[in-house]
């Protein structure tokens, strides 16, 4: 309550949850299909420019639906095609051709369209769910794995200690680059799932060190030594006495974690571990927009850019905000 | 328990940890890493040139066979030769780390001199504006992709204004260093001081609040002696564990900017590794590595003893 | 607070180094050879970029293009292509004059030039060493010795009398008998090698001309046995200089390299006049120094070219509209009288389905109807435009242009159709189910899963195939696999639908027809297609040179593939190189990887502007 309060007085902690607040609704939004349901429909022309900018001079118009031949009237220099009798009932059609049909596209957008034509603001609604559902759902994992093995190797020392801190030894051993490719070979699917499993699994070391160092400093501290006096057992003393004190260390390695992984997931798409391909994130388009750019179309990266950057400044704003909010330290 | 008992029980310790990332990687790159042969067959192999190759690399051996010569290679550091290459592996580290260093080293220098100075300024007028627009512009500076840095910076700074070489690398490091590493190592910097300097701000701030410190100014320290020498030697041991955690990584270099300046460093010869299954450098990259980290973990604990007699090697 | 000047202190030396680090003045021009003392005469310097790391220089062991362009000018093979006629014509370079052929291309003898010297090397203890008939038979046996497991042994493999008993021989008792002549390969003089074959093969010439077929000497190679790749020791104009492995290259003059003179004709390109007027009666190679950075990211080597640290530049794709307008270059760029070649590669992309695949595979009218149904619905107008930015021609015969074989003016039985296909569908009893995507005639699920990799090109190859299918309403599976599970995937016939890429190896015909012959099956015949009387037909062509019953045979080939819905072609890759205007007597090959001894830059360029 103490902290709801101190929270309430901050007036860019405030700013930044209703920024944070904003986009979670947004992107629950989207990810039920409310909003921007039909990203993978090619609405405009490629690489159409944003509205503002107006309609871009037409580059070298192509055919998209180029005349095709009737299979019937191809020489098939004397073989046989068993599907001939049935491409015979279906006959050209009058004018010989039978020419596929293509939409009519939009020149402009709000936020202009990719090289396929979808629209670039649908897209960053829609990147943006994944990417939050990407980060937030990884660094929970990630946090939740290191904060416990870190309490428990940190306060119990000797030997809990040397296992946690075999296992953190053998995965951190590993190059981050290589754990990542084998992890992704093992799950073997590509999927959204797999990108949290991912960064979750191979992101929770960070957090491991940093809570045992925390556990370290803590666990012979006076008010632990004098809860022990008086009969608190060790998870209590671990989890009740201890962790609250930690809880600025958990919630900017959240904090960190959820922005770091938010951008992991755009060197993931690099090495062609991002989203599969019905799914938009920010860091596809942004790895789309690597090659875009250069060729003066910058719209997609500027808009995924700036959405992820006002998101994570937002986010990590907040946190700093929370973190001041719930210092025990300030409490008396 | 004296500090020659202490080194003696950790360097055994590695031991185990050791053999559990040769198992790992053993399991792993077995079972996921894919058959070379393929690739090294060329366009046109037939079964029998492909049984050839696996015979000449030794794939076709029984596992345990493969993972008994893995250990060998490890006791005589010796890994052979490259798969993909011919070139004999420790050639392969001597020659690639050497560039990964002059790149990563110097960042990871200024990245914590200039941190821990970021930090130290806002911390000192924290809660001000300097505090605040400070943490927003470094907020904002860390929430771009390393991707987008080096594409704008290569462009504009190295092509537009031609203050630098678009990529290159020759064989003098000091040249590397003031000519070729610089933008590379300023890239790096846009994205690695932000986080830290959020981190170490926390820290400081930590400090700042406990009673030493409100002893320290009662007893009439000035403000800049107190930050310095009492709050700063405090919070030196969560930032040197983070700096700590950041070393193995020179190992492995850092592929994005190397791809991008052309530099010959270790973090593209791994991903190249990976991409050609070149199993004896994939497993001479995770055991230096892993060496590496659990020396750098050693070296941490007895920084927490040197910095802090309160923690106990125990 | 007057303690704030003791802690700011750090900062403001923190703040002076990166000062300092900006302030440090740009990169010396890279024309001087860095570090050496400064030269004499200014050294004629060709500056390159390589897409990829090279894999060592034995020949031997080289599978991929990047080492073959250097190969070409470290090794010399006993024939080569001519520089400038189109099609690309066999020449000697090794040999005297081009071979007598005799027996139906069984028998090939070969002449070589005398007064051809290896490099300088510490083996040859300080004699000049020249080239033979011998050094010749030792390369080619190098080979088929199991302990080289070369790449490219499938050129000599089957071919050559003997050499193949030699092989299984070395098999078994774990060593090469390379001392004991073959009855394929007879040395009758110092300077002549003839060659038996096992059959008729009018190829054979191709194979002799591949830049891995450089002729190495034994004692070098005996002598450096623990890493061969590292000492490359030729008769090539060039030999390696310096050499930081995976980042630079730099080669220099064979000091030992013969006389010879720029001597080429000109072809029926205007351009080719100037070019020999420019280059006529020069000694080769002009080049003093030869510099190559391995740049892997296209933005990289773009901007290097642009800044001038690059010489000559293989445009990428993505970056074509950025270079051209149409098919020309962009005035700006023209202006700096910077120069683009244009020119179609001999290569194909080509859809294949796996013939062997319990739900694509099969002869029956359904299965065949699907699969080109599948065909069908790929939009390859979209691929070239948006992919691959105009920079590809739509293909539709398996031998590229360019190619002995080739017909630019075949018609695709399965040219992008999705009504017809969707009709097709229809009738043969796919329906769509109540989620909307189609079923099995037997109302089983249909899933279609195509493969690529990992790589971000591939990303789009995705989405392509993503709309395709969408257009007839079949359900996508994208299967990511990293290259060489790709290739093991292929070789066990697991793999589905996949777009794959086929580039000459030798400008032949039958270099691409082999891709779909059934004993290819595990090899390269990744369709795994095993149709007797499409093998009985291949098998004709195989004992007739070039010429127009050949053609005829491969037309019904290339036809039958599409009937039966094995593979369609679909595109030609362009290649556009473009070249800073002080790079003279430049013209990029199509079958040779580099050119390099045969070009100049012009004297006192400096390439950095």
């Amino acid at each position: 309550m103490l902290a709801w309060r101190r929270l309430r007085a901050d007036r860019v902690g405030l700013g930044a949850l209703g920024v944070v607040a904003g986009y979670l609704l947004l992107s629950l939004l989207a990810a039920l299909g409310w909003v921007a349901p039909h990203w993978e429909a090619e609405v405009g022309s490629h690489y159409a420019p944003p509205s503002w900018l107006g309609a871009a001079p037409s580059e070298a118009p192509w055919d998209p639906a180029p005349q095709s031949h009737w299979p019937g009237s191809v020489p098939l220099y004397g073989l046989q095609d068993p599907l001939a009798p049935l491409l015979a009932t279906l006959g050209p059609p009058p004018g010989g051709v039978l020419a596929p049909v293509e939409a009519p596209r939009r020149s402009t957008l709000p936020l202009g369209a990719d090289k396929w034509g979808h629209d670039v603001l649908a897209k960053v609604i829609q990147g943006g769910a994944t990417s939050l559902q990407v980060g937030l759902f990884s660094a929970v994992l990630a946090t939740f794995l290191g904060t416990l093995m870190g309490a428990l190797a940190g306060y119990f020392g000797g030997r809990v200690d040397d296992a946690f801190n075999w296992l953190y030894g053998v995965l951190t051993a590993v190059p981050y680059l290589l754990l990542v490719f084998a992890i992704a070979a093992v799950l073997h699917q590509k999927g959204t799932g797999t990108l949290i499993l991912i960064l979750g699994l191979t992101g929770w070391t960070g957090v491991f060190r940093l809570m045992r160092a925390e556990y370290l400093k803590h666990r012979l501290r006076e008010y632990v030594l004098a809860a022990g006096a008086l009969g608190a057992g060790h998870w209590r003393r671990m989890f009740v006495h201890i962790l609250p004190n930690t809880s600025h260390v958990i919630l900017v390695q959240l904090s960190q974690n959820a922005v770091g992984f938010i951008k992991s997931e755009v060197i993931l798409s690099f090495l062609g571990f991002g989203v599969p391909v019905d799914a938009v994130s920010w860091g596809r388009m942004l790895h789309e927009a690597q090659n875009e750019m250069n060729l003066g179309k910058w719209w997609q990266l500027a808009a995924a850019g700036c959405a992820m950057a006002l998101l994570v400044t937002a986010f990590s704003l907040l946190t700093d905000a929370l973190r001041d909010a719930l210092d025990p330290r300030l409490k008396s | 328990m004296s500090l020659w008992r202490f080194l003696l029980r950790r360097l055994w310790q590695m031991i185990p940890t050791l053999l559990g990332v040769v198992l790992l990687v053993f399991v792993l790159f077995n079972w996921v890493g894919g058959d070379p042969a393929y690739l090294l067959a060329g366009k046109m192999a037939s079964p029998q040139a492909l049984a050839n190759i696996r015979h000449q690399l030794g794939t076709d051996l029984p596992l345990w066979q493969q993972l008994l010569r893995f250990v060998q290679q490890i006791v005589t550091l010796d890994f052979g030769n490259s798969w993909a290459t011919q070139e004999p592996v420790l050639q392969i580290f001597r020659t690639r780390l050497g560039p990964s260093l002059t790149l990563l080293l110097p960042m990871l220098l200024l990245e914590t001199l200039l941190a821990v100075g970021i930090a130290l300024l806002v911390a000192a007028f924290r809660g001000s504006w300097l505090d605040r627009s400070l943490m927003v512009v470094s907020t904002v500076m860390m929430s771009i992709s390393l991707l987008v840095y080096i594409i704008v910076g290569q462009y504009v700074l190295a092509f537009l204004w031609g203050w630098f070489p678009v990529k290159g690398w020759s064989e003098h490091w000091s040249h590397n260093l003031t000519t070729y590493a610089v933008l590379p190592i300023l890239m790096g910097l846009m994205v690695s001081v932000a986080p830290s300097v959020r981190l170490y701000r926390t820290f400081i701030l930590d400090e700042i609040n406990q009673d030493y410190v409100r002893t320290a100014r009662a007893r009439g320290l000035g403000e800049g002696r107190v930050l310095l020498v009492h709050v700063l030697r405090n919070a030196a041991i969560p930032i040197v564990t983070n700096v700590l955690m950041g070393l193995p990584g020179l190992l492995t270099g850092a592929f994005l900017l190397e791809r991008f300046f052309a530099i010959p460093g270790i973090g593209r010869e791994i991903i190249l590794a990976v991409e050609r299954s070149d199993f004896p450098l994939i497993k001479a990259a995770t055991i230096s590595v892993a060496l590496a980290t659990l020396l750098t973990n050693l070296l941490g604990d007895l920084l927490y003893r040197w910095l802090d007699p309160r923690v106990h090697l125990d | 607070m007057p303690g704030m000047i003791n802690h700011l202190s750090p900062l403001l030396v923190v703040l002076l180094l990166l000062a300092g680090l900006l302030a440090v003045p740009a990169p010396a021009p890279q024309g001087v050879a860095q570090g050496a003392a400064p030269p004499v005469v200014a050294l004629k310097v060709l500056h390159l970029d390589m897409s990829a790391p090279e894999t060592g220089f034995d020949p031997v062991l080289t599978s991929d293009l990047n080492t073959a362009a250097i190969e070409q000018q470290l090794f010399e093979s006993l024939l080569t292509y001519d520089y400038l006629a189109r099609p690309v014509r066999l020449v000697p370079r090794l040999a005297a004059r081009m071979p007598e052929v005799t027996q139906q291309g069984r028998h090939w003898l070969f002449h070589l030039k005398q007064g051809v010297w290896f490099a300088p090397d510490p083996v040859f203890g300080g004699t000049r060493r020249e080239l033979t008939a011998q050094d010749v038979v030792y390369t080619l046996m190098r080979f088929m010795d199991p302990k080289n497991r070369s790449p490219y042994r499938f050129l000599l493999e089957g071919k050559i009398l003997g050499l193949d008993e030699r092989a299984r021989q070395a098999q078994l008792t774990g060593h090469f008998d390379y001392d004991t002549p073959v009855a394929g390969l007879q040395v009758p003089d110092r300077y002549t090698l003839a060659i038996t074959l096992k059959t008729t093969d009018y190829n054979f010439g191709h194979a002799m001309a591949q830049p891995m077929m450089g002729v190495v000497a034994r004692e070098v190679i005996e002598a450096y046995a623990a890493d061969t790749a590292a000492h490359p020791v030729g008769t090539g104009p060039y030999r390696l200089a310096h050499w930081i492995r995976s980042a630079h290259i730099v080669l220099e003059r064979n000091p030992n390299f013969r006389r010879e003179l720029w001597d080429f004709q000109a072809g029926s390109d205007p351009q080719d006049q100037a070019l020999v007027q420019a280059m006529r009666g020069k000694r080769i190679p002009q080049i003093d120094q030869v510099d190559i950075q391995v740049v892997e990211e296209p933005q990289s080597a773009w901007l290097g070219f642009g800044k001038g640290e690059l010489d000559v530049l293989g445009l990428s794709g993505q970056f074509a509209p950025l270079a051209l307008e149409g098919d020309q270059l962009k005035p700006a760029l023209a202006a700096r009288g910077i120069h683009l070649w244009r020119m179609s590669d001999p290569s194909i992309a080509y859809y294949f389905i796996n013939q062997q695949d319990p739900v694509l595979g099969g002869m029956t009218p359904e299965k065949i109807g699907l699969r080109r149904a599948l065909l069908m619905a790929q939009n390859d107008t979209e691929m070239i435009q948006v992919v691959h930015k105009g920079q590809a021609l739509r293909a539709t015969y398996p031998i590229p242009p360019g190619v002995a074989g080739a017909d630019p003016n075949y018609v695709s039985l399965l040219d992008y159709n999705p009504p017809l296909a969707n009709q097709l569908l229809d009738r043969l009893g796919f329906r769509r189910g109540p989620d909307g995507f189609r079923r099995q005639p037997d109302g089983s699920a249909l899933v279609v899963r195509y493969t690529t990799s990992l790589s971000s090109q591939d990303r789009e190859l995705d989405e392509m195939m993503k709309k395709a299918l969408d257009r007839l309403a079949i359900r996508f599976e994208s299967e990511k696999l990293k290259f060489p599970e790709i290739l093991k995937a292929e070789r066990q016939c697991q793999i589905q639908f996949r777009l794959s890429a086929w580039i000459a190896d030798y400008p032949d015909g039958d270099n691409f027809m082999q891709l779909w012959y059934g004993p290819h099956t595990h090899e390269n015949n990744a369709a795994c297609y095993q149709d007797a009387e499409w093998d009985r037909l291949y098998a004709q062509t195989l004992t007739l040179p070039d010429g127009p019953a050949r053609s005829a045979l491969y037309h019904q080939l290339a036809r039958l593939l599409e009937i039966n819905g094995v593979t369609k072609i679909s595109t030609t890759h362009i290649r556009n190189v473009l070249s800073q205007p002080w790079v003279v007597g430049f013209k990029p090959h199509p079958i040779l990887p580099s050119v390099w001894s045969y070009m100049d830059v012009e004297p006192g360029a400096v390439s950095a502007p």
